[in-house]
């Protein structure tokens, strides 16, 4: 299936920068020059660019945001943290094609106006930030970036800067307190990157992904953009299939593609011919569909009314046989490990549900223990400081609603139903 | 049902002494006789800055921000005597659902 990103909707090896160029890399930065800023944000938001870090916001927005704040100087911060369980994609676009990712960041910092742009990866990716060394170095060789780009009154530095890997080190503006020298911890917003971001200025952080789709918009146009995915959610998004399924790997797909065609035709269904019992679309912090959704389109407004979500694409599957229960004990444990632990409620709702969810497992209480799920994370809905306080509900809920027989089994007699 | 004192073991309430206070309120209670009463950690009542918390359980009393010189009254309070009324400062929608977890017996 064509890409946008990858040709052929799959990674195929390290594009140097000759390879790049020859299928018209950097012609997209030559034309943006030509243009004003002003005139590439407005191109990115006709294209309906939206983030791919997770939460979907669009691009053109927060990049007009950032331009608009005042205070000088602004900055760019590419966003590849990424920590997720069971993601890559972000790693593989740093290491098989930097340059789409460099030229990407550099028409960023030109539409908002950025002389200084941070490439935050994971530290734990040394290929990835050796891709992207060798390719910087490449790129300033050909005036792309650095003083005067192309002969013109552009002007861009560029700095790797290496993430520390926990889950929290990719939120935004933790990303931010790293690079000004603190401890990975988020901010209490507002105020928002946007306006007041690293060192207080106006910064727009855009995950690696995002960035990535920059260069072949300016190329080709938003009408060309638009011809992939739907009107909400135009382009492709990179998708995430862990070993779940016969061939695990990252699949660029045009939004709207079904569920279905993803696990099966590029997934090859799951592995040993197991069954579905339920799918996370975006994990390991939305909520589980069941096999019944399988043909729901891959995009955020047909996610949404499925109940679940799109996330940064990691699909994860639970095969029939296994235990509902024991799959969201490893998620809740997940969280309580991550949570940063600044935000009171966080520290109580992550701590909390693991708890009670241990419980479950081992038969103590009986239905008003399950009851307490609910009140628990409606208590904690919009605290604390970031996301992260969101993230078990979706997964916990959707778990008791959906099974509610696996943790009633656990309840009667203190064993798991499926062991 | 004995009676538990649950004294929070989280970060914050350690860092403010919770550790000492658990210990120096299990004495108390040993001096006074009160052996239908444990004084057990907790994980996390969600109050960590008006920390450290006690949690008497099943009589309900919320006691924030204990200091050790404060110990005294909360084992009197257990031995009979008056409930401490300056202690008691959390938000009542935290306190219910805190109670209503203790009350599934579980934790």
């Amino acid at each position: 299936m064509e890409g946008v990103l990858f040709p052929r909707g799959v990674a195929e090896g390290r594009e140097g920068l000759k390879a790049y160029v020859a299928r018209g890399g950097y012609q997209a930065l030559a034309k943006a020059l030509k243009r004003s800023p002003e005139e590439i944000i407005r191109l990115i938001d006709q294209a309906g660019l939206r983030g791919r870090g997770g939460a979907g916001f669009p691009t053109g927005k927060k990049w007009q945001l950032t331009r608009e704040a005042t205070g000088e100087p602004r900055y760019l911060v590419m966003n590849g943290g990424e920590d997720e369980p069971g993601s890559k994609k972000d790693r593989v676009l740093l290491e098989n094609l930097p340059h789409l990712v460099i030229e990407g960041t550099i028409l960023s910092a030109y539409a908002i106006g950025a002389a200084k742009a941070y490439l935050y990866i994971n530290a734990r990716y040394d290929i990835a930030i050796r891709s992207i060394g060798d390719a910087l170095a490449e790129a300033k060789a050909e005036g792309y970036w650095g003083e005067n780009i192309l002969g013109g009154n552009f002007s861009l530095d560029l700095e790797i800067f290496p993430a520390p890997h926990n889950y929290v080190a990719g939120e935004d503006t933790a990303v931010l307190e790293v690079i000004e020298g603190k401890k990975p911890l988020p901010r209490q917003k507002p105020p928002f990157p946007v306006t007041a971001g690293l060192f207080g200025k106006p910064t727009s952080v855009n995950n690696v992904e995002t960035l990535a789709n920059v260069a072949p918009i300016v190329r080709y146009g938003a009408e060309w953009y638009r011809k992939f995915g739907t009107a909400e959610s135009p382009g492709t998004m990179i998708f995430s299939l862990d070993d779940d399924v016969n061939r695990p790997g990252i699949y660029e797909l045009p939004f709207g593609t079904p569920l279905r065609y993803l696990i099966e035709e590029c997934g090859g269904g799951m592995r040993g011919g197991k069954k579905i019992k339920a799918i996370m679309p975006a994990a390991p912090s939305s909520a589980y569909l069941p096999p019944e959704k399988l043909d729901t389109p891959l995009d955020h407004n047909s996610m949404r009314a499925a109940g679940s979500s799109l996330g940064c694409g990691v699909v994860r599957l639970v095969a029939q046989g296994s235990c509902i229960v024991e799959e969201v004990i490893k998620i809740s444990e997940f969280f309580t490990a991550e949570s940063c632990g600044q935000c009171p409620a966080c520290r109580m709702e992550t701590n909390t549900l693991t708890a009670l969810l241990k419980k479950v497992q081992g038969g103590q209480g009986g239905p008003p223990v399950l009851e307490q799920f609910g009140k628990i994370i409606a208590f904690n809905k919009g605290k604390g400081f970031c996301n992260l306080i969101a993230m078990p509900g979706p997964p916990i809920e959707s778990a008791l609603k959906l099974f509610p027989g696996d943790f009633e089994a656990h309840l009667a007699t203190g064993k798991c139903p499926v062991q | 049902m004995s009676r538990i004192c649950l004294v929070c073991q989280n970060i914050d309430c350690k860092s403010r002494g919770s550790e000492q206070l658990m210990t120096e309120l299990q004495k108390r209670v040993a001096a006074r006789g009160l052996e239908d009463v444990e004084v057990k950690p907790y994980m996390c009542f969600g109050a960590c800055q008006e920390g450290p918390n006690i949690v008497l359980y099943p009589e309900k009393n919320w006691y924030a921000q204990v200091k050790v010189e404060d110990l005294d009254e909360i084992a009197d309070h257990l031995a009979g005597g008056p409930h401490v009324k300056r202690l008691d400062t959390i938000d009542s929608s935290l306190k219910e659902l805190i109670y209503q977890l203790l009350d599934t017996g579980v934790l």
